[in-house]
């Protein structure tokens, strides 16, 4: 497998030392696919969000290493700063990020500061609009004036700009309706496709994870629970169920089906893939 | 229905934008006409800027409409002679939880909190100490009484807003979006309580939702589209409209979403499938 | 914990001076800070010490902390005990005296004075208020003591309204604080090198959207308020009522003693030819 991110056997304790001392993350192994979307899956509290901080160098690990391209992030500790460039972090909200006069100059910031010259800030300004769905007549409006989701996509944007190798997004669609999660999510595919950058998208809905994402890791209090394709980890919704977390409802529909006598074959987390599947099942049973 | 709490006649709403978005007023609702009554439990469903936020603060009275009128319990709250004083009474039956669980808690320790609404109410002590009380238990926050909020998980804080709430012992809760900055787990939380408050407690639920899964639990669901009432009926009939949901931004339950496709893939199928069982027995009735 | 900071230097606990009544303890720590100002010898200082190690033992704060206290201003204490010592200029004749430095008894009993008094009371007060006082009961406790102020029309309620909801939102600030930063850093800010005015600019896109949040809370937080009934303290009860009991009434009374000593004993004449050395030395005056 051809990996952009590995962490081996990494731990974080909060407060330590202290008596508010909380172990985040337990001696995690897990690698990250190159140009594939991976979910990262947990109920809060399950270290995921630690994971993230990680990830990026925000927080430095108490024990274990974190491998960029296979190289350990924290090798140089001065050079910290660079890894943040590469590992592009979204957090949750990023909106709040917004401070600069004009779409354009906000968008433009993360180049600024790596030293660009205005004619390359403006090519990632432009380009990372684009992939983040900002409209060109956006550039030059306040930010403070747009929608939540234009404000949202904007925020996005700030960080693709940044051309990172792998860019992480913490609960991107949170608070958005159905319409500006879709338009979110979706450009997510276009992005890996055209730039071959990694995406690690962090979220609580299972539904979300069953459409974007290739790959999926499932924390569970601390530790990785299960990893794997989407596929493989939704053909377990049992094991997930059990630590809490909700599978598609459309996945339990159709588990309950099979159970039942009714072979259904294929994808089956989405709905189109239960429609493919119950489509192709109608077939063999009329033949 | 004779009895209403809510009833509006053909509302209208317009934001004037005094910065330099000179951009054409357009109205944020439009002819709204609703009667909701006494115990119902209604989700108001749209899509971001629909006019949905609009219209509970308009019931609130945080906002005043430009056209139509608004009955609160029977009084019009839009007509002349009502005084500070009487919208304070119409705050005092009409409760609001809002999104973001931190921008709505005042004190430092949460029984505090609970108290703030009681207390502008000047109710005497033993009856705000009372009613803080039995709100806790109601949102099962009793242990956390002497906690500070900040330290609290975003489901946890939105309860306590909610105990505050119930506090005041209101007729009506508008939930605006109080499940938006959730998790799952917060989420479930928060919408068990709406339920429970309106089984056992009476009190008349509105929930401002863009989530789809809540508003199938509610009695009635009420959607709203560029400031319009766009559907209004049981979840069951609402969500059988999946392509009219779609065209506005919105979605259906996955069940609905795949016996309209499989319909549309050319299958003759029909039945319930709103909930997770009937859409099992739907289609299990059809491919066995 | 960064977000613990409204706590102050709160030591949550059952002592007797924890239990006392907020406004019994600022009117304690007034009177306490009068006789410590008004003491001006040996006695008095001593009975102050005692008083305040009194009120140490009674409230249970380790002396850990009391030492860790004075920590920071040790400096300052013996930066004002060295100045004391050689610009003091006495009556007698100099106890050591090289090139222009000359230094006098009564330099020396003043800058031990002058540490003494800064130790007492920053100790005392301590104790009485900042180390056994919630930051929002002591807020309660101002608003009441001034609610006479309210007959001229100072609004003493809006103020400490505005009081406790800062000590609410001190912790969320500084969560978004924190969240800001870590996003910018995301971004390529440095907030920690280059020159003051660099530095003074990196601030700008940390404090941009910390305003255009804050506004947006404040907002909320009013019509949140304004929904929950507020209407300032009209009509207002409240849930938490100040109520003196015996034990403030006993306290309030032995500072008055306290004072009523300090304040005789200060009168009390220095050089008494008849009493001879230790006399003096006990009622010798700064």
């Amino acid at each position: 497998m051809n990996e952009i991110l590995r962490i081996e056997n990494l731990s974080f304790v909060y407060g330590k030392g202290t008596p508010f001392e909380k172990v985040a993350l337990d001696n995690v192994s897990v690698s990250f696919e190159k140009g594939k979307i991976t979910g990262l899956i947990g109920h809060t509290g399950s270290g995921k969000s630690t994971l993230v901080n990680l990830l990026n160098g925000l927080y430095k690990p108490t024990d274990g290493k974190v491998y960029l391209d296979g190289k350990d992030i924290w090798e140089n500790p001065k050079e910290i700063a660079k890894i943040r460039y590469r590992v592009g972090l979204v957090m949750q909200y990023p909106e709040y990020q917004l401070f600069d006069e004009t779409v354009r100059a906000d968008i433009g910031f993360g180049p600024r500061n790596l030293g660009l010259t205005e004619e390359e800030i403006n090519e990632r300004v432009i380009e990372a609009a684009r992939f983040a769905g900002v409209g060109a007549d956006l550039l030059d409006k306040s930010p403070f004036e747009l929608s939540g989701g234009q404000k949202r996509r904007v925020a996005i944007a700030g960080i693709i700009a940044m051309r990172p190798d792998v860019l992480v997004l913490d609960e991107p669609a949170a608070g958005l309706d159905p319409r500006g999660r879709r338009e979110i999510l979706g450009s997510l595919r276009d992005y890996v496709n055209q730039v071959g950058a990694s995406v690690i998208l962090v979220s609580h809905s299972m539904e979300d994870m069953a459409h974007y994402c290739d790959n999926v890791v499932v924390m569970n209090s601390a530790k990785v629970y299960r990893t794997g394709t989407v596929k493989s980890i939704f053909s377990e919704a049992e094991s997930l169920i059990s630590v809490g977390l909700d599978v598609p409802m459309i996945s339990r529909v159709a588990d309950e089906l099979r159970r039942r006598g009714i072979d259904l074959q294929g994808e089956l987390y989405t709905v189109d893939g239960v429609k493919s599947a119950i489509l192709r099942y109608v077939k063999e049973v009329r033949k | 229905m004779n009895d209403c709490i809510i009833k509006t006649e053909n509302l209208g709403f317009t934001y004037a934008d005094d910065e330099e978005l000179a951009t054409a007023e357009i109205p944020a609702l439009a002819g709204v006409s609703i009667n909701i009554g006494r115990g119902e439990y209604v989700a108001i469903l749209g899509h971001n800027g629909s006019g949905k936020s609009t219209l509970a603060k308009l019931l609130n009275m945080i906002l005043t409409p430009n056209v139509g009128k608004i009955y609160i319990d029977g009084r019009d709250i839009t007509a002349e002679d009502f005084t500070e004083d009487d919208m304070f009474d119409i705050r005092r039956k009409i409760g609001m939880v809002f999104q973001n669980p931190d921008n709505q808690l005042v004190a430092t320790v949460v029984e505090e909190d609970v108290a703030f609404g009681p207390e502008n109410l000047g109710l005497p002590r033993e009856e705000i100490r009372r009613r803080v009380n039995s709100s806790l238990s109601l949102v099962g926050m009793t242990e956390y009484a002497r906690h500070a909020p900040h330290k609290l998980s975003g489901g946890q804080k939105q309860r306590v807003a909610i105990a505050g709430i119930i506090a005041m012992k209101p007729q009506v809760i508008i939930f605006d979006e109080s499940t938006a900055m959730l998790d799952p787990q917060g989420r479930r939380e928060v919408v068990d309580i709406m339920e429970r408050l309106n089984r056992e407690e009476n009190i008349t639920i509105l929930n401002i939702t863009h989530y789809m899964e809540e508003a199938a639990r509610a009695d009635r669901v009420i959607v709203i589209n560029d400031g319009r009432i766009a559907l209004d009926g049981t979840p069951r009939e609402v969500f059988s409209n999946v392509e009219k949901l779609r065209e506005m931004g919105l979605e259906a339950p996955q069940g609905n979403e795949l016996i309209l496709e499989l319909k549309n893939a050319g299958i003759k199928i029909d039945g319930d499938s709103l909930t997770e069982s009937e859409c099992i027995e739907t289609l299990y009735k059809f491919l066995s | 914990m960064i977000s613990d900071i409204t706590l102050g230097q709160f030591f949550p606990g059952f002592s007797p001076i924890h239990k006392l009544d907020p406004r019994t303890k600022i009117i304690l720590a007034t009177l306490f800070i009068v006789a410590i100002f008004v003491a001006n010898n040996a006695v008095g200082f001593a009975l102050m010490a005692m008083f305040t190690l009194v009120l140490i033992a009674l409230s249970r704060i380790s002396f850990k902390v009391i030492l860790k206290s004075i920590k920071p201003i040790v400096f300052i204490l013996l930066f004002t005990a060295i100045i004391n010592v050689f610009i003091t200029k006495g009556d007698g004749a100099p106890l050591l005296s090289f090139w222009i430095i000359e230094i006098y008894e009564e330099g020396i009993a003043r800058a031990i004075m002058m540490a003494l008094r800064v130790i007492i009371l920053i100790v005392g007060t301590s104790v009485l208020l900042t180390y056994t006082t919630s930051p929002i009961s002591l807020t309660d406790g101002l608003e009441s003591l001034l609610s006479p102020l309210k007959k001229i029309k100072v609004p003493v309620h809006t103020f400490a309204m505005m009081m406790s909801i800062a000590l609410r939102f001190i912790p969320t600030l500084i969560e978004e604080t924190e969240k800001i930063m870590n996003a910018q850093k995301s971004r390529g800010a440095d907030f920690t090198s280059g020159s003051l005015v660099q530095r003074a600019k990196a601030l700008i896109p940390l404090l941009v959207p910390l305003f255009v949040s804050s506004f947006k809370r404040a907002e909320e937080l009013a019509t949140a308020m304004e929904c929950r009934c507020y209407r300032g303290d009209k009509n207002r009860t409240k849930l938490v009522k100040l109520e003196y009991k015996a034990r403030d009434f006993v306290f309030m009374a032995l500072l008055v003693l306290l004072l009523v000593s300090v304040i005789c004993l200060s009168t009390l004449p220095y050089n008494y030819p008849s009493f001879g050395f230790i006399y003096d030395l006990m009622f010798y005056k700064v």
